[in-house]
């Protein structure tokens, strides 16, 4: 279970690409626009815990992942991470300690391997690259602990394998062995599991589970299912258009959500036994804005069944509405619950 | 934990080389290119050994324009020379100027296209601008101007590295003009690998820039490298020959080309003199030929399209 | 269309079809003995993982099998009439006008240099033999009816979204007015909210224009919440067929359960995985006897030699030695 020191804060964090101009544009002076990616996060991660980021495509779940690996820079905000700015660090040397502690698990195995690297390579890069270990000997028992507790047994069967020699599940737990291996304290996993067949994600969430349960990693999944979240997170945050609009716990997001984004993405998840809510709220119109051009007010108001005036005009600040639950809508604290 | 380790052996490396040969020699183009090639390496080899020491005017063993008999296999010269012994000393000149002149060409490709592709922004823009310079520089002009330079500075019986000035040149001046091509090749397909989500997983892994360049890239370039290679080999015969035939050859060191350029200022084309013009030229044809058939059936097997993929 | 009695005869029937796959001289058999029929206006998913036969199933019903792959055995048949499902020149007056097929990567389906109403114009001009103004029009026509404003017809594929892209899929689909839409994956690369979206808009349509759906998916519970009937596939066998009804609440293959129990549904509160041990089979090497008896938590002796056929249990049927035995049992018990 968490503990109360955050391994992660982020601090309005924020990433937006700028848009390249035309010549034209620069001589007029326009004003650069700018993709904002992620606008502005508060975020907080505590050891051990389980957080979820959920959001669509779009909403900015994938770059603020990127961020906190260290693949992208921010453009605004802070990352603290136990307490240490890490904001501006960069270059692969000053990222060392870095990269020793925050690991990331990507969505697509087949393209997180190098197709010409065997397992062994695979997994050993990064304790080569971070020289974590001081000769083969130690190598060899670094990556075949990582392999087993990836869940490839036995671990010696796999050093000499290529990626295409192996299934999807396997290559997803290669990916996660070469995680595992340098023991981080917080791992990124971006989607880990929606490439897979449905038979073989329980077996890499179980995985998942377990190195929390077990080495006491903190787990930051990114994911745009749900109910998927809700079975592996404490916490869930819930994305829209480079924003947190609603954060609470797992429980608490899925059966008491109050925001009207989340009703709705709660709403369009097709579940077996069938979705109580959707009959009872229409469904939601249109599609996420470009990230280009985020609306005025509450990004989310264009789409918002709920949306009065003051939504068009002020962005909502995070309301608590409870403990540990935070919503980003004017309507939060309405006395009535938004999930009815 | 401990019993469950095992040594790590290259054992996979192995397997994969040994399928990927067994595959690349499954084709016929490449089996007909590495004949012809390792036909004409192994007579580049040891010229002396098979025709004895390289002929000149003066230890001239035929008479003039000699058709070809079984004196003298290929005829002779306007001088005497045996053209068959002309032939396969050329091939080792010929050979060499090539090879070198690749492997330049790879280098500098190689390393401008995947450095330009990987960092991209202005060192991409800079490096592309240089890249489209040499694009455009003809290699005749680029040969005719440096050769002079060179001979002047040099003098014209020093060597440099052990090749005559004016080999050397030609081996620098090919390399040079070559390259461009393969540095688009090179930079087009990094731009593509640079997205894949390995080299995200490298950097999270804490390669440097170098090291993901070395170990990721590099690689994965191979086989564009090789494939292209072969052809860029084959030009670097043709401008070899070209140039030779323009007279910026050495006699002293008669490639192909050399020969070609004699025999066109000897008048063996008006004197009948077919064996003169035909076997150098005909050894130009089969040697560029291997190349890029050898060219063409790495490109099929490396193509992950037609790869197996269990 | 609108006859009682062509409603109860089966508009397609399928019967013992096996397709195979050539590769390198190695034959793999794709999908093996497939046997079902589909009415009209009925929805059925087809579920399975990576190799469960679940698109060749349907490729073949299309017409649309790849070159490298034999049909071994069975037939399609279409208002009783058998498909040429192997000659493409022959399936071709069939295909679009009886069955359409909206695959899932609408990007690649579209061609990126005509317009939208141009190419949903062309299979009215092409099949139905209207002229360009008549055609035109129908597209307008249908772009409205998938939640298109006609007046976007001039965009290019790539100025519309994913969702909107899916709905042009789904309105080219319908230009020749089928009977039978078949759905390759046709939600799995959109966003939940759109994909909640296109599934309405697909059971909308198939109550206004009495379509038949073949859905096909990896995801049960999209199948749950858009059919009336589900196909389990499992290394290019159906392993269990039923109403969505029975079989999401009593499913009788092991298969079946598990991969039910391996969906997250927080409507049951349970915070468990389960996971199926072992890996999807390898359609070269497959299993003997029934091809899940590897990974099977029941799997017996029987199970590694004979293949199980169906039994049947009211509307729904199963291929399971657990069922044959334990009906077998009852049978003994009553004797």
């Amino acid at each position: 279970m968490p503990d109360n020191a955050d391994i992660l804060r982020l601090e309005s964090l924020q990433v937006h690409f700028p848009i390249q101009g035309g010549m034209l544009d620069r001589v007029l002076g326009r004003p650069v626009r700018a993709v904002r990616a992620v606008d502005g996060i508060d975020l907080n991660v505590g050891r051990g815990e389980i957080v979820a980021l959920v959001g669509e495509s779009g909403s900015g779940k994938t770059t603020l992942g990127r961020v906190i690996t260290k693949l992208a820079q921010p453009t605004g905000g802070r990352m603290l991470f136990e307490g240490r700015d890490m904001t501006s660090v960069q270059g692969s040397s000053a990222l060392r300690p870095y990269r020793h502690r925050v690991q990331m698990i990507f969505q697509d195995a087949y393209q997180a391997l190098n197709p010409r690297h065997t397992v062994f390579d695979i997994v050993a890069e990064p304790l080569r690259s971070l020289r974590l270990v001081e000769n083969g000997t130690q190598l060899a028992e670094r990556v075949s602990e990582a392999l087993a507790s990836a869940g490839l047994n036995p671990p010696g069967d796999f050093f000499s394998r290529f990626p295409h020699e192996l299934s999807g599940g396997q290559r997803q737990r290669v990916v996660i062995a070469g995680a595992l291996a340098v023991r981080p304290e917080l791992i990124v996993a971006d989607e880990p599991v929606s490439m897979l067949d449905v038979s073989i994600r329980a077996q890499i969430l179980q995985v998942l589970v377990d190195l929390r349960d077990k080495h006491h990693m903190a787990l930051l999944f990114i994911t745009h299912d749900l109910p998927l979240a809700w079975l592996i997170a404490d916490r869930i945050a819930v994305l829209y258009l480079g924003k947190l609009v609603e954060i609470g716990t797992a429980d608490e997001i899925t059966f008491n959500p109050r925001h009207p984004y989340t009703v709705a993405l709660r709403n369009a998840t097709p579940q077996i036994g069938g979705n109580a809510g959707r009959a009872e709220s229409p469904a939601l119109q249109g599609e996420v804005p470009s990230a280009a051009r985020v609306p005025k007010g509450c990004r989310f108001h264009p789409r918002c069944p709920l949306a009065f005036d003051h939504c068009r005009e002020e962005e909502p600040p995070p309301i608590e509405v409870g403990p540990q639950h935070l919503s980003a809508c004017w309507l939060a604290n309405d006395g009535r619950s938004r999930s009815s | 934990m401990s019993d469950a380790i095992v040594p790590y052996s290259p054992r996979g490396r192995a397997r994969a080389i040994k399928g990927f040969l067994g595959q690349f020699l499954s084709y016929g183009g490449a089996q007909v290119g590495l004949v012809c090639l390792v036909f004409f390496l192994v007579v580049a080899a040891m010229p002396n050994i098979l025709v004895g020491p390289l002929q000149t005017a003066i230890n001239a063993t035929g008479e003039f324009l000699e058709p070809p008999s079984s004196q003298h296999l290929l005829g002779t010269d306007e001088v005497g020379r045996d053209v068959l012994n002309l032939v396969v000393h050329g091939a080792r000149i010929s050979l060499t100027i090539a090879l070198l002149a690749t492997v330049i060409s790879l280098v500098i490709g190689t390393t401008v296209g995947m450095t330009a592709g990987y960092f991209g922004g202005p060192v991409d823009v800079w490096l592309m601008r240089l890249t489209d310079f040499f694009f455009v520089v003809p290699s005749f002009v680029l040969a005719l101007v440096i050769t002079p330079v060179v001979l002047e500075v040099i003098g014209r019986g020093r060597d440099i590295l052990g090749f005559r000035p004016s080999l050397f040149v030609i081996i620098v001046v090919i390399g040079l003009t070559s390259w461009a091509f393969v540095g688009r090749i090179v930079r087009s397909q990094t731009l593509s690998l640079k997205e894949r989500t390995f080299i995200d997983r490298a950097r999270v892994a804490g390669s440097s820039n170098l090291s993901i360049m070395v170990r990721h890239l590099l690689p994965n370039l191979v086989p564009q490298i090789a494939a292209n290679g072969a052809l860029v080999v084959t030009g670097a015969i043709y401008v070899e020959t070209s140039l030779s035939f323009l007279g910026l050859g050495d006699p002293l060191q008669p490639s192909w080309g050399t020969l070609l350029s004699l025999a066109q200022r000897a008048g063996a084309a008006s004197a009948g003199a077919w064996w003169y013009l035909g076997a150098p030229g005909l050894c130009v044809l089969t040697v560029s030929l291997s190349f890029v058939l050898i060219g063409n059936a790495l490109e099929d097997t490396f193509d992950p399209r037609r790869r197996v993929i269990p | 269309m609108t006859g009682s009695s062509q409603d109860k005869a089966p508009l397609l029937e399928v019967s013992g079809l096996s397709v195979d796959y050539g590769l390198k001289g190695v034959s793999s058999r794709a999908i093996d003995s497939v046997s079902f029929a589909l009415r009209a206006g009925e929805a059925v998913g087809l579920v399975g993982e990576s190799g469960s036969g679940k698109t060749t199933t349907a490729m073949a019903i299309a017409g649309l099998l790849s070159p490298n792959a034999r049909v071994s055995g069975g037939q399609v048949c279409y208002r009783g009439n058998r498909l040429p499902i192997e000659d493409d020149a022959a399936m071709r007056p069939h295909r679009w006008s009886e069955t359409s097929v909206v695959f899932q990567g609408a990007m690649n389906a579209l061609n990126p240099v005509h317009r939208i109403i141009k190419q949903i114009a062309e299979p009215c001009m092409l099949k139905l033999g209207m002229p360009r103004g008549e055609a035109t029009a129908r597209a307008g026509e249908l772009l409205e009816l998938v939640g298109i404003p006609a007046d976007r017809g001039a965009a290019y594929p790539h100025e519309l979204s994913g969702g909107m892209r899916q709905r042009v899929m789904i309105a080219m689909a319908l230009a020749c007015r089928p009977s039978i839409i078949i759905g390759d994956e046709p939600t799995t690369a959109l966003d939940v909210i759109t994909q909640a979206q296109i599934l309405k808009l697909l059971g909308e349509l198939r109550s206004q224009l009495n379509l038949a759906l073949i859905l096909i998916t990896h995801d049960l519970s999209v199948v749950a919440e858009s059919c009336d009937r589900v196909m389990i596939m499992y290394a290019g066998r159906i392993v269990e067929d039923g109403t969505v009804a029975e079989i999401f609440a009593k499913p009788k293959h092991p298969y079946t359960r598990l991969l039910i129990d391996s969906i997250p549904n927080p409507a049951n509160g349970k915070k468990m995985i389960r996971p199926i041990p072992g890996d999807p089979p390898n359609l070269v090497n497959r299993p003997s006897g029934c091809a899940f008896h590897p990974r099977c938590p029941s799997a017996m002796g029987l199970c590694a030699t004979d293949v199980p056929s169906f039994d049947k249990f009211g509307r729904s049927r199963v291929a399971c030695h657990l069922h044959r035995s334990s009906q077998e049992d009852k049978v003994a018990a009553h004797a």
